[in-house]
């Protein structure tokens, strides 16, 4: 798992290449820390490279998710695949985000 | 030894067999040759010897001749000086005196008169003698010569002609061998009335008889009419002795017998004789007017001696020549003996190699009969020696639930390299029954080899553990090509390079691990694999290996697969090398993990592997994945007490078109069926941050069921594909 946080003014871009497991994801919550200072503007949650997520990894969606309502920001989630979207709707993370293809 | 070789070896002798009778053909005929021409130059050279004794008989006789012509005729001359000498008593000596004047060959000379025929002088003979320049005179009227007594003087006297006495010594003139030729003189009445003489000294005769040189050892004889030697070149015969005395010296007295005959009859030819067990020939002819003979002895060898010594020398060449062939001929049949002995010997020892063959073959784990009752282990190996027996090696055996397998190269081939083989299969075999390193298992063959290591031989060796029930694998490299790896994609094993057996003492050896998950397999080989030459020299490679081996098969059909695409490659090309491989393809559908969370990175490879097995898509792929790594996290982070270790097994089965995993743990009791569903309807800010895993599992899989079994936690879950 590659994680790649590019910050535009208000918009934080974050980009999750790669599977989103559950071994990856203590590294992957490390990773997105600094976006939740951020969590007032924008945040899109880029994962068009992204092959897979687990529960491990949906939470951190969720905690980016809960730190952006508490700050008033929001997040997108940009470019997922038929079966991630699967896990979105079973999930029913589907309402939760933005989702943007 | 095939039957073909057995022949050729009896061809063989019966070449060498062949040979000696053409070469004793050939030594005969040589021979027969030889003597041919042996009996031809024979007659030839004696021919020639006849004709050159001949010859020198006839040239001779012709000098002696002149010089009795010279004598006759200077004497005969004097004749009519000596008839008017007989009126006049007193001019007789100077008739002797003119004739010795007159004629240098004549020594001396009388004018006897017959007793009584002058009154005056009943005995009359003045003698005139040349003695150096000057000439002597004397009576030979004295009573002690008595000269009417005479043979010179009688002899002619009876017979009325001119006669040649026998020769004689002449003790006044100085033992000079003398001889004395008479004439009769008449008187006017028709009487003899005195005996006219020249003596002539036959020194001359003993020089030119003496000079004879026919052959180098060849002589001349002259003998006198009673047979006296006159000329002989034993000098102490002359004079002495008659040639019809000498009869008992000979070895055959007979033939000496025939020849004196022939030779005091005045006859010409000539005869063999032999004397001390030696033959000669003697040529001889009569000396006309004198009653001589002359001979010419030729010993038989020299004669022959030229042809003797020519002869022998090429009978002795062709001795030399037939012995070299004879032994030219018998070290080839020796040698042609031992080739067949070092072929015996070969055949022999390739027996015993067939043998050996047949125990190292034996020694060797065919493929997995032994296995075949284990559903989690697909194992093969095959060997091919380049010749009877090598020293390439593979071993495996199962012990405790854990596979140990090697394999391995000896340097060199044949028989030495089978040797180090079969002591480095039984040092991994014994050493495996109590470690389970294989660092340990190579550090200790390594240990005992480089101890007794006197030949330099040294082994690479690849040794490995596989735990079946967990997949882990120990593995440790000694100086060996690194096994090829088949999981998700083919690989080589990423192997250190450590230095091969037998040449390091104490080297301790790192060993590496790695996990095999279902599917997961390994090809071991040796380097006469991909080093197989075409008649090119081409090398087979890695990329056909690889080739050969990408589908996955049953183990014993992957070798074969390899075999083939070896043997397509090769073609008629003779093996050089020995080649062993071991295919091992890992089956076992169950997953052990630790309760780490780095473990669960090899749930997914597993899953894969099972479910692509299988024939799933993507998306159950997908599916059964994440609710397998949803409820092994759970176990991995709730299931054991904290810092307590765990592990966590997944099984896959497959029945009927339904995916079934039973997740165990050993952790404290936890039916994950009893939580309640997340809901998924509440706002972000509602959501609790756990409790979305059991949820999505639930959602994933058409059955979940969760059972409380031996103090182990088992849940089952279930999925139509």
């Amino acid at each position: 798992m590659d994680i790649q946080l590019i910050k535009n003014e208000a918009v934080t871009t974050i980009r999750f290449i790669g599977r989103l497991d559950t071994p990856a994801s203590a590294d992957a919550a490390k990773a997105v820390e600094p976006a939740l200072q951020d969590a007032a503007g924008t945040i899109v949650l880029d994962c068009s490279e992204m092959t897979y997520i687990s529960s491990s990894g949906l939470r951190i969606f969720l905690t980016l998710r809960k730190a952006a309502a508490a700050a008033g920001g929001k997040v997108i989630v940009q470019h997922i695949s038929p079966d991630i979207r699967q896990v979105f709707m079973i999930t029913g993370f589907l309402n939760l985000f933005e989702i943007e293809d | 030894m095939r039957l073909r070789d057995l022949l050729s070896i009896n061809y063989y002798r019966q070449k060498a067999k062949a040979g000696l009778l053409v070469i004793v053909i050939a030594a005969l005929t040589f021979e027969g040759i030889t003597l041919v021409q042996f009996y031809f130059s024979r007659s030839s050279i004696r021919e020639e010897a006849e004709r050159r004794a001949q010859s020198e008989l006839e040239t001779t006789k012709l000098e002696i001749i002149d010089v009795i012509d010279q004598t006759e005729t200077g004497l005969r001359n004097s004749l009519w000086l000596a008839q008017w000498a007989l009126q006049r008593p007193d001019s007789i000596v100077a008739v002797s005196r003119r004739v010795v004047e007159n004629n240098p060959v004549i020594a001396g000379s009388t004018l006897a008169l017959v007793p009584d025929y002058d009154p005056a002088h009943p005995l009359f003979a003045p003698y005139v003698v040349r003695q150096g320049d000057s000439l002597v005179y004397k009576s030979l009227a004295t009573e002690e010569y008595n000269y009417p007594r005479q043979e010179w003087f009688t002899k002619p006297l009876e017979t009325g002609l001119s006669y040649w006495s026998e020769p004689y010594w002449d003790e006044g003139g100085g033992e000079i061998l003398m001889t004395t030729f008479s004439l009769p003189v008449m008187d006017a009445k028709g009487r003899i009335a005195a005996i006219l003489t020249a003596d002539i000294s036959l020194d001359w005769l003993t020089e030119l008889v003496g000079e004879i040189e026919v052959y180098p050892k060849a002589f001349g004889i002259l003998t006198s009419r009673s047979g006296q030697f006159m000329v002989c070149p034993e000098e102490s015969l002359v004079m002495t002795s008659r040639m019809q005395d000498m009869k008992t010296s000979m070895d055959d007295t007979t033939s000496y017998g025939e020849l004196s005959r022939a030779i005091l009859s005045g006859e010409a030819g000539s005869r063999a004789i032999w004397q001390r067990g030696k033959k000669y020939y003697v040529y001889f002819a009569p000396v006309e007017r004198t009653g001589w003979s002359m001979s010419i002895v030729i010993p038989n060898d020299e004669i022959y001696g030229t042809i003797r010594k020519v002869g022998g020398l090429i009978a002795f060449l062709q001795f030399l020549g037939v012995l070299l062939l004879l032994l030219i001929l018998q070290f080839t049949f020796r040698n042609q003996l031992r080739m067949d002995r070092i072929a015996e010997k070969e055949q022999k020892m390739e027996n015993d190699l067939r043998i050996a063959s047949n125990i190292q073959m034996a020694m060797i784990p065919k493929a997995s009969p032994a296995f075949m009752a284990r559903h989690d282990l697909d194992i093969a190996a095959g060997i091919v020696p380049a010749r009877e027996v090598g020293g390439d090696l593979y071993d495996f055996f199962v012990r405790d639930e854990k596979l140990f397998f090697c394999i391995g190269d000896v340097s060199g081939k044949g028989v030495p390299a089978a040797l180090v083989m079969a002591m480095t299969r039984s040092q991994f075999r014994t050493l495996a029954l109590r470690e389970t390193s294989p660092a340990r298992i190579v550090s200790a063959i390594n240990d005992s080899m480089s101890e007794v290591n006197e030949n330099n031989m040294f082994v690479t060796l690849f040794c490995g553990v596989l735990d079946l029930v967990t997949g882990h694998l120990l593995y440790c490299n000694a100086g060996h090509n690194a096994p090829l790896s088949f999981s998700r994609d083919i690989r080589f094993l990423d192997v250190l390079p450590n230095v091969a057996i037998g040449i390091v003492p104490g080297m301790e050896y790192q060993e590496q691990d790695t996990y095999l998950i279902y599917d997961d397999a390994l090809f071991l080989y040796t380097d006469g694999i991909t080093e197989a030459e075409n008649i090119n020299q081409d090398l087979f490679g890695e990329e056909r290996l690889i080739e050969a081996l990408r589908s996955r098969r049953r183990s014993e059909e992957q070798l074969n697969s390899v075999r083939k695409a070896i043997n397509a490659f090769v073609g008629e090309a003779p093996q050089s090398d020995d080649k062993a491989m071991l295919f091992l393809h890992y089956l076992n559908p169950r997953l052990v993990l630790r309760n780490e969370i780095s473990e669960i990175s090899r749930l997914e490879p597993f899953i894969e592997a099972v479910l692509r097995g299988a024939g799933c898509n993507d998306a159950t792929v997908m599916n059964l994945n994440l609710a397998l790594e949803e409820v092994v996290t759970n176990v991995v982070l709730y299931a054991y007490p904290s810092g307590m270790e765990g592990t966590v097994s997944i099984e896959a089965r497959q029945e009927d078109g339904v995916m079934s995993f039973i997740i165990s743990d050993s952790g404290r009791p936890f039916d994950p069926t009893l939580v309640p569903d997340a809901d998924t309807t509440l706002a972000a800010e509602d959501r609790a941050i756990g409790g979305l895993g059991i949820f999505l599992v639930r959602n994933l899989v058409d059955d979940l069921s969760y059972e409380r079994k031996d103090d182990k936690n088992y849940l089952y879950l279930k999925k139509k594909i």
